[in-house]
């Protein structure tokens, strides 16, 4: 049975705090992007735009095709129909290398990189868009990249690990040296799938405090599929619900109804409202 | 017998060694080979492909057979097979019930069927059946010395050009795909370059033995490297080493000397792990 903290969603009065979308151009606009089989579509029909600074969580249940849109916004798989525009230019197989060297991306399958001995260093240096250079090109001693990849690591808190073997580390350090290799390009688009898989509490909110912060200071536009809309809820900007297709997109403040839990997530569900008889709930 | 003696004879040994114009015409295309191959050979640990060597390797007797039959050049027609039989693996259709290894499987033994067959009907001046099985570097003339310079060559400036990518991919290919690296490509400059190393490592250590070639020097670097360029060097380091004491030996026992050499690189990693092993024991 699944329950949704949908009462703590609704409980922020303030309004959207996203710029106009009318006057400034997108940074991400997807439309009427579909994929799979016509018959049985993984995703159908989607529409969206995201302006410079905005923080949207996706929310659904499993197989709702989350990490589908990620992987097509990505560039890794096609849409069987609809187009992708990724600040200001379509999305097609010749503009891809240069779109993509704007955008940083974690995903949620790590099979591989556990047989290879790599420091901490240098998988943050795979995220750096020079770092598949020739070999006589060396990466570590430009002073530019060496910084830019000791700030990733600090914005994580890992930077006492740098040189420590990336086997070495522990599952939530691991994750969070992944994620700075996906910030040290420094992109104007993020996409996060479960970033928050692995870390701690006191780490979850740490992580959502900094990615609020880079969308306030540096107006990094951030998407990020997350099963935990309670622990979202306080940073995000809007919350799509998204099974096959966006249910509802729901901006800061505003109360997702109830139906649309139900039609997401089926009638094996309650939405449940935190009140002060709730145990272990923190009402500040 | 005293130390001294013992030295005397040593000192003896080597410098016999160094003035057999057998040996030093052997010495240099050896050690050419084991660099090259041992540069390679990160990128086989990494990708794990030594079921493609052992394949591809396998696959060349087809090549060297198609070469005797139609009288064609032996390396560079072995040469063109092997790449062919590489790049035909890694386009094949992966989704489709045939896994890689399924496929290595199936043209190793098409090829090697093909080879034996061919081989068969050639009199037996045409073809050194042991030489192509377990490799004689020291009957190397100057024409292949030549092409294998060439190829030698090409590979190691591939390497140095594309390493960094391949080493990318190995640890995280989804994260590269999304960096914007064409990853199929590089598979593609990958397998290829494989074929081409094979060819080399057969004229050494022949069909049987080449995988040793290709997957033991990394294998021992990589128990102390740390990140690409250390692996790299200690490989080269491992093979090179190797390849002396190898030749060393065929000579002083006259041994076979793809063997011999195969052989020391087995001793070699075995005292590498004891030490690795060691070395871990007194950390705890």
């Amino acid at each position: 049975m699944a329950s949704v903290d949908a009462a703590q969603y609704g409980a922020f009065t303030t309004t959207v705090n996203s710029p106009n979308l009318a006057l400034v151009a997108p940074i991400i606009s997807l439309s009427h992007i579909s994929f799979g089989a016509k018959k049985d579509p993984i995703l159908q029909d989607i529409s969206l735009a995201l302006s410079a600074g905005h923080f949207m969580g996706i929310i659904g249940p499993n197989g709702a095709g989350k990490s589908t849109i990620l992987s097509i916004i990505a560039g890794l798989i096609q849409p069987r129909q609809g187009h992708i525009d990724l600040f200001g230019e379509c999305l097609t197989r010749f503009s891809r290398r240069k779109l993509l060297k704007n955008m940083g991306y974690l995903h949620q399958l790590h099979n591989s990189e556990l047989h290879m001995p790599v420091k901490v260093r240098d998988v943050v240096a795979m995220g750096l868009t020079e770092y598949a250079s020739p070999l006589w090109q060396p990466i570590h001693s430009a002073t530019h990249h060496q910084v830019a990849i000791e700030e990733a690591l600090q914005r994580v808190d890992m930077l006492d690990l740098i040189s420590r073997d990336f086997r070495h580390l522990s599952g939530g350090q691991r994750q969070r040296v992944r994620l700075a290799r996906a910030l040290v390009r420094k992109p104007k688009l993020l996409l996060l799938d479960e970033p928050s898989a692995a870390l701690d509490s006191k780490q979850q909110q740490k992580l959502y405090t900094l990615l609020r912060q880079l969308c306030d200071t540096e107006q990094m536009t951030i998407i990020m599929v997350e099963h935990d809309i309670a622990a979202i809820t306080g940073h995000v900007d809007s919350v799509a619900c998204l099974n096959r297709s966006i249910h509802y997109h729901a901006m800061k403040g505003e109360q997702i109804p109830e139906d649309i839990w139900h039609q997401m997530y089926g009638e094996n569900m309650h939405v449940i409202a935190h009140d002060t008889s709730c145990i272990g709930c923190n009402h500040g | 017998m005293t130390p001294a003696a013992s030295v005397a004879i040593m000192v003896d040994f080597i410098e016999q060694f160094f003035h057999s114009s057998v040996m030093l015409d052997a010495l240099a295309p050896a050690l050419f080979i084991a660099f090259v191959s041992a540069s390679i050979s990160v990128m086989i640990l990494a990708h794990r492909l030594s079921f493609l060597t052992v394949g591809v390797s396998h696959a060349s007797l087809a090549g060297m057979g198609l070469a005797v039959t139609f009288s064609l050049p032996l390396l560079p027609t072995a040469t063109a097979f092997c790449v062919g039989i590489a790049l035909l693996l890694a386009s094949l259709p992966k989704k489709r019930g045939i896994t890689e290894d399924t496929g290595t499987g199936i043209l190793f033994a098409g090829s090697m069927a093909l080879g034996i067959i061919l081989v068969s009907q050639a009199s037996r001046n045409d073809v050194d059946l042991f030489g192509l099985l377990f490799g004689n570097i020291l009957t190397i003339s100057t024409a292949e010395w030549h092409w294998l310079l060439l190829i030698g060559s090409f590979i190691t400036l591939i390497f140095l050009w594309l390493a960094r990518a391949w080493w990318s991919i190995a640890f995280d290919p989804i994260t590269a795909a999304a960096s914007g690296l064409p990853v199929s490509i590089l598979n593609l400059c990958l397998y290829g370059t494989v074929g081409l190393a094979v060819v080399m490592c057969v004229k050494l250590a022949g069909i049987v033995l080449t995988t040793g070639l290709m997957v033991l020097p990394a294998t021992c670097a990589w128990l102390w490297g740390k990140s690409l360029v250390s692996l790299w060097l200690l490989s080269i380091m491992f093979a090179c080493t190797a390849t002396l004491i190898g030749l060393m030996i065929s000579y002083a026992y006259d041994w076979p000397s793809g063997a011999s050499i195969v052989l020391t690189l087995c001793i070699m990693f075995i005292i590498s792990w004891g030490a690795s092993w060691l070395t871990q024991q007194q950390k705890r």
